[in-house]
Parts: C-alpha cells; sequence; structure tokens
C-alpha cells in the first residue's frame, strides 16, 4: 500500500511496520508520514522504542521529534540514556531538542559525557536548540569539546582540565591525542600526572602525542623513556607461544602471527595419526616428546627475540 | 661516482654507434636503461631519426606490455613530435592507471591542441593521477574552462580545493564524481568543500557520504551537513545505513556444530583452530577405543559449542559509527 494513503487512512501500524522497509527513501517517507498525523501517532510510537529493530526505533523517534508531544519526554530520555544503538541515541538526543523540553537538560548533559562522538554532537546541538547556554566553565568545556571546538576548549585553561581528562575514556584515539595535545597547552600539576599517564596509552599516536606534549606539562624528559615502557602491551607471550608448540606444533607460530603456523600443525597431525595407527598411541607420545621440546625451546628464542625487537 | 660518470660516458657514446647506424631497434632498448640521462638521450635520438623511429614507436605501443608502453610514452613526451598524438589519444581509456596518467602528461608536453577535447573528458577519470596529469596539461595548452562547471572539473584536477569551493553551486557536479574516488582523503576534500558552499543543492550526495566506508569520511558528512542546511533529524539514519561487517550468528553456529571450533576461527579467535584439532583426536581416539558409539557421546558437546558460537555472535557489540 503505499505511504501516502495509509497516511490519509491514519493507519499508523501500517505505516510503523514500513519503517522497516528495504528501500531507505520509504522508511523516511513512512517516518515523515507518521510525523504529521500528530498526536494521535505518539502513544503508538513510544511502543516499539524498545525490542524493534534499529530502523524501526530511528523511524519512530524521528516522528516522535516532529510531533513533539510531552509525554515522549520521558520515554525518549530513557532510550537517550540506555539504547545499545549510536544512532538510535544520537536521534533521541535530536528529537529531545526538537520539542524542547526542559527535563531533557539534565540527561542531555550527561550525553555529552558519552563514548560515542556522533552522541555527543547532537546532545550539544540539541542544547543549544533548546537555548541552553553552558553555567559553569566545566559545562562550557564538555560542550566545546563535544562540538569539537579546540580553540574554545583553549581558551579555558585550566578550569578545562577535568573534563579533558574525563573525556580521555573515548575510544577514538585521535580525539584521545588532541586532549593530550591541549592538556599539554594548558599545563600544571593535573595535566602533569595525566601526562604521564598517557604515555602508556595503548595507541601509537596518542603515545607520541604525550611525549610531544610532556615538556609543556613539566614531565621531565628522562622520565619519558622508563614511562613509557611501562605501557600495557597487547603482544602475545612468549610463554604462551612455547606452551602452545609444545602441545599443538605450528600454533604456536599461527599464535604468533606466522601464516605457515597452520600449514606446520596439519604436518604434524597428520605424521601423530600416521604413527599412532602404526606403532600405536603411547610409543608415539614417547617418540614425541623429545621432537616437540626442540621445537618449544626454538619458539621460546623466537618469540622472546621478536618481543625484543617491537620494543 | 667516477665509475658511473664513465659508464653513462660509454652508454652516450654507444647511442651515437646506435644513431649513425639508425638502429631503431637498439636504441628503443636503450629507452629501458636504469640511468635518466641515457634515457632521455636515447629518445632525442629517436626523435632525430624522423618518421621511420616515429612508426617503430607508435607500432610498439600496440604491444601489451604495460612497463614498455610507459617508457615509449614518456620517449615521445620528450621527442614531442605531434605524429602519435591520435594514438595517444586512443590510450586515454587504457585500462592501466599509470599508462592513462603517462598518456595525459605526454599529451601536454607534446602540446597538440586535437589533445584539448579528450583531456577535458579525463577531467572525469575515477583515478586521481589521471585527473592531475590532465588538469596540468590542459593548462600547458593553454586551455581557458568556458563554464564554471568546467572549471570546477578542472580545479578538481589539480586538488585546488579553495578555489573549488569559491565556484559555489557550479561546483557541486565535479566535486559529486569525486565522492567514490578509491582514496578516503580524496572523498574527506570533496566532502567539506560541499560543506564550505552551504549549499541545499548538496544535500542528496552529503546524505549518501554519511553511510561512507570510511568513518573519517562519516564524520566530515555530518559536520558538512549542518552547513548545508539539512535537519539534524535526517543525520542518524543516514549514518545508519553504513556498511557493517557483522559476522552472521548462523554461520558461526552452523560451522560449530559441523567443524566444532572453526565457528570461533570464524568469529577470528586464534585458538578456534585448537579446538578443531582437539576435536578431530577426540574424535580418532573415541572412534578407536569406543567404536561407532563416539558421535553420540560428542553430540550434545557440538549442539553446547554451537549454541555458545550463535550467542557470542548475538552479542558482538557493533562497532562504533
Amino acid at each position: 500500500m503505499d505511504i501516502e494513503a495509509m497516511k490519509n487512512a491514519q493507519d499508523i501500524q501500517g505505516l510503523i511496520r514500513h519503517l522497516d522497509h528495504g528501500k531507505p527513501d520509504v522508511q523516511w517517507r513512512a517516518a515523515d508520514a507518521l510525523g504529521s498525523l500528530g498526536e494521535i501517532a505518539c502513544e503508538p510510537l513510544l511502543r516499539p522504542l524498545v525490542y524493534h529493530r534499529v530502523n524501526v526505533r530511528i523511524g519512530a523517534i524521528e516522528a516522535l521529534g516532529a510531533i513533539g508531544s510531552p509525554r515522549s519526554v520521558e520515554p525518549l530520555i530513557k532510550t537517550l540514556m540506555t539504547d545499545q544503538s549510536h544512532e538510535v541515541r544520537w536521534v533521541a538526543a535530536v528529537a529531545l531538542g526538537e520539542i524542547g523540553d526542559k527535563r531533557a537538560i539534565p540527561p542531555l548533559l550527561a550525553s555529552l559525557k558519552d563514548d560515542n562522538r556522533y552522541v555527543r554532537y547532537g546532545s550539544a546541538r540539541a542544547l543549544g536548540e533548546m537555548g541552553w547556554t553552558p553555567e559553569t566553565d566545566e559545562e562550557r568545556a564538555y560542550y566545546s569539546l563535544a562540538v569539537q571546538d579546540w580553540e574554545a576548549v583553549k581558551k579555558l585553561g585550566a578550569s578545562a582540565t577535568s573534563p579533558l581528562i574525563d573525556m580521555l575514556k573515548v575510544q577514538h584515539p585521535a580525539m584521545r591525542a588532541r586532549i593530550v595535545e591541549i592538556l599539554g597547552s594548558i599545563g600544571g600539576a593535573v595535566a602533569e600526572r595525566t601526562c604521564e599517564r598517557i604515555l602508556r596509552d595503548p595507541d601509537e599516536n596518542v603515545r607520541w602525542s604525550g611525549v610531544l606534549s610532556s615538556r609543556n606539562c613539566g614531565v621531565p624528559p628522562s622520565r619519558l623513556p622508563l614511562e613509557l615502557a611501562q605501557r600495557s602491551r597487547t603482544r602475545p607471550s612468549v610463554f604462551g607461544a612455547t606452551l602452545l608448540n609444545f602441545f599443538f606444533l605450528g600454533l604456536g607460530y599461527d599464535y604468533l602471527g606466522k601464516w605457515w603456523g597452520l600449514v606446520i600443525l596439519e604436518i604434524y597431525l597428520l605424521l601423530f595419526l600416521i604413527s599412532q595407527l602404526l606403532v600405536g598411541l603411547f610409543r608415539t607420545v614417547i617418540m614425541m616428546i623429545p621432537f616437540m621440546a626442540v621445537f618449544a625451546v626454538q619458539t621460546y628464542f623466537m618469540a622472546k627475540k621478536e618481543a625484543a625487537l617491537a620494543g | 661516482m667516477v665509475e658511473l660518470s664513465n659508464q653513462s660516458g660509454q652508454k652516450t657514446a654507444d647511442i651515437e654507434k646506435l644513431t649513425a647506424a639508425k638502429d631503431i631497434a637498439g636504441l628503443i632498448k636503450t629507452l629501458h636503461s636504469d640511468d635518466m640521462h641515457t634515457q632521455s638521450e636515447a629518445a632525442k635520438a629517436l626523435g632525430s631519426l624522423g618518421p621511420a623511429a616515429m612508426d617503430v614507436l607508435i607500432q610498439d605501443l600496440t604491444k601489451k606490455d604495460k612497463e614498455h608502453h610507459l617508457v615509449i610514452i614518456k620517449a615521445l613526451s620528450e621527442i614531442r613530435d605531434p605524429t602519435p598524438v591520435p594514438v595517444l589519444i586512443g590510450m586515454l581509456k587504457d585500462q592501466n592507471s599509470e599508462v592513462r596518467w603517462g598518456v595525459a602528461i605526454a599529451l601536454g608536453e607534446i602540446g597538440d591542441s586535437r589533445a584539448t577535447e579528450p583531456l577535458i573528458a579525463s577531467l572525469r577519470d575515477y583515478d586521481k593521477y589521471v585527473r592531475y596529469g590532465a588538469a596540468v596539461s590542459l593548462q600547458m595548452l593553454g586551455w581557458k574552462p568556458p563554464t564554471d562547471e568546467e572549471k570546477a572539473f578542472f580545479l578538481v584536477g589539480l586538488q585546488d580545493w579553495q578555489a573549488v569551493g569559491a565556484l559555489g553551486d557550479s561546483a557541486i557536479p565535479a566535486l559529486t564524481t569525486i565522492l567514490h574516488d578509491r582514496h578516503s582523503m580524496v572523498r574527506i576534500k570533496a566532502v567539506e568543500t560541499l560543506g564550505g558552499i552551504g549549499s541545499t543543492r548538496a544535500i542528496p550526495v552529503l546524505m549518501q557520504s554519511l553511510a561512507d566506508e570510511d568513518s573519517d569520511v562519516r564524520w566530515a558528512a555530518v559536520l558538512a551537513s549542518e552547513k548545508s542546511g539539512i535537519h539534524p533529524m535526517h543525520l542518524p539514519r543516514g549514518l545508519s545505513l553504513r556498511p557493517k561487517k557483522k559476522k552472521n550468528p548462523l554461520i558461526a553456529g552452523f560451522l560449530n556444530f559441523i567443524l566444532p571450533g572453526l565457528g570461533y576461527a570464524y568469529l577470528a579467535k586464534w585458538w578456534g583452530v585448537m579446538i578443531y584439532e582437539i576435536d578431530i583426536f577426540a574424535t580418532v581416539w573415541l572412534l578407536q577405543y569406543w567404536g561407532t558409539f563416539s558421535y553420540e557421546a560428542l553430540l550434545p558437546i557440538y549442539i553446547l559449542l554451537a549454541a555458545h558460537a550463535y550467542y557470542i555472535t548475538v552479542k558482538m557489540p557493533e562497532t562504533a559509527p
């Protein structure tokens, strides 16, 4: 059935079903149609906010934003705070800004600290839409970070330090590197401690940014190598590789990232099975042990050498 | 160093000998030399031999050897004889992008106005090197874009983003064609320039870029969309259309049932293969000692493994947009 016809017939359930249509532009028109129906569509649209597919949730929220009913504010806040999908949280923030109900301000402020940049950005824009202005420097810092206005953050100086440190938790490495840079330009005792901590960041670019900022932070250069060496490494364990190769020859190499590890494993297993058929399991195992021990020792030294090279 | 210059002096002497003997094949061979100077000397010598050499060079362009093509094209751009221009124009549609790039440069060096129209077409090539070569060559031919739209294609070829942006709406078609460039840096520049133009006409293409495969392009598209006047409410759905590299829980479950452990390998767990091998051993041994009962004994374990692989795939967090 045509979207226009469903809209005229006020077929709300039919339109909600079309929010998950295969074609994006049909989803779009269905969401627009639902939004134009006004208050009567509000209640049925609140139901799909939980359990339904991402497309349906996004469409329903778009429509709720257009309807602008105060009844939808609480459910939308819940979605903003708890939904798993980044896009759904983002659209919920935008819709709350559209509706303009003041109850949404505290949750939107909390969402300025969301792990996802789209959600932070949407929340900041929504707050702007509602005519909200930051009351404290801390709020101003979170807001500027959310819209990625780095100059504004820099201008805040020392009062931006703790929001900056808080936002180092984000997953996006480029953002962490940028934060470290700004912390370096601000300086101060807290920044110094963070500069030190950041030298252990898992991301190479972030660590480098930390090294470059450390002079401004006041970290003595002589301390840098030691701090850097203490970073947590996701390098394969030497002992693990040795043990794997002792029990499953080849798998240790595979674990160390050698493509031919599995080839060796297959050859070894084939030999093992043939030998077992010829001389029995017990003799096979006895024969294999010294052989495996040699490989285990070789693996140990190889993994150690590679670990040293990886630095 | 002394040895090297001696060598190149030796080669120059060889080239003189080959020229005197009108040994065209020998000179073409010398074009493949590693030494830049020798290459150029050989090209000059071929140029001095007139139409006879030119015919052989053009003949060689029909052979199927990419490296050889590039060498000949370079020589032709140094000889600057207009005879091969029609053949070179045909090669602007070669499959190999390096050949197309070389030809675009050569046509500019030769400076024959017949190349203008084909080079304008090459401004729309999907390869940025070819676009760049064509734009520089058009500049050398003294071409002036007749319309702002053509000018936009020309400036996009030159990668002069600021000048492209200054053209406003007329630049939208040119920028749209490069939104599918292979390199994400080019796509980001295109999106940013579209945002700078801030026109509602750019909305449909920016919506597509919201679903780009590269996360930095997507983010640039969000920032650009706002400047183009897209209602922010429409952005999240655009982003949700991005390609998602999610693993299929049914495949993981099925693999773990049929070949226990390989379902985990499919989920990129390194220990999946280990479980698979343990299973093979266990099956073989059980078969040896218990006879045919083994599969029935292992079946519940397989079902459990299948269910586990299915469950962890479903629970895997979506990668951040």
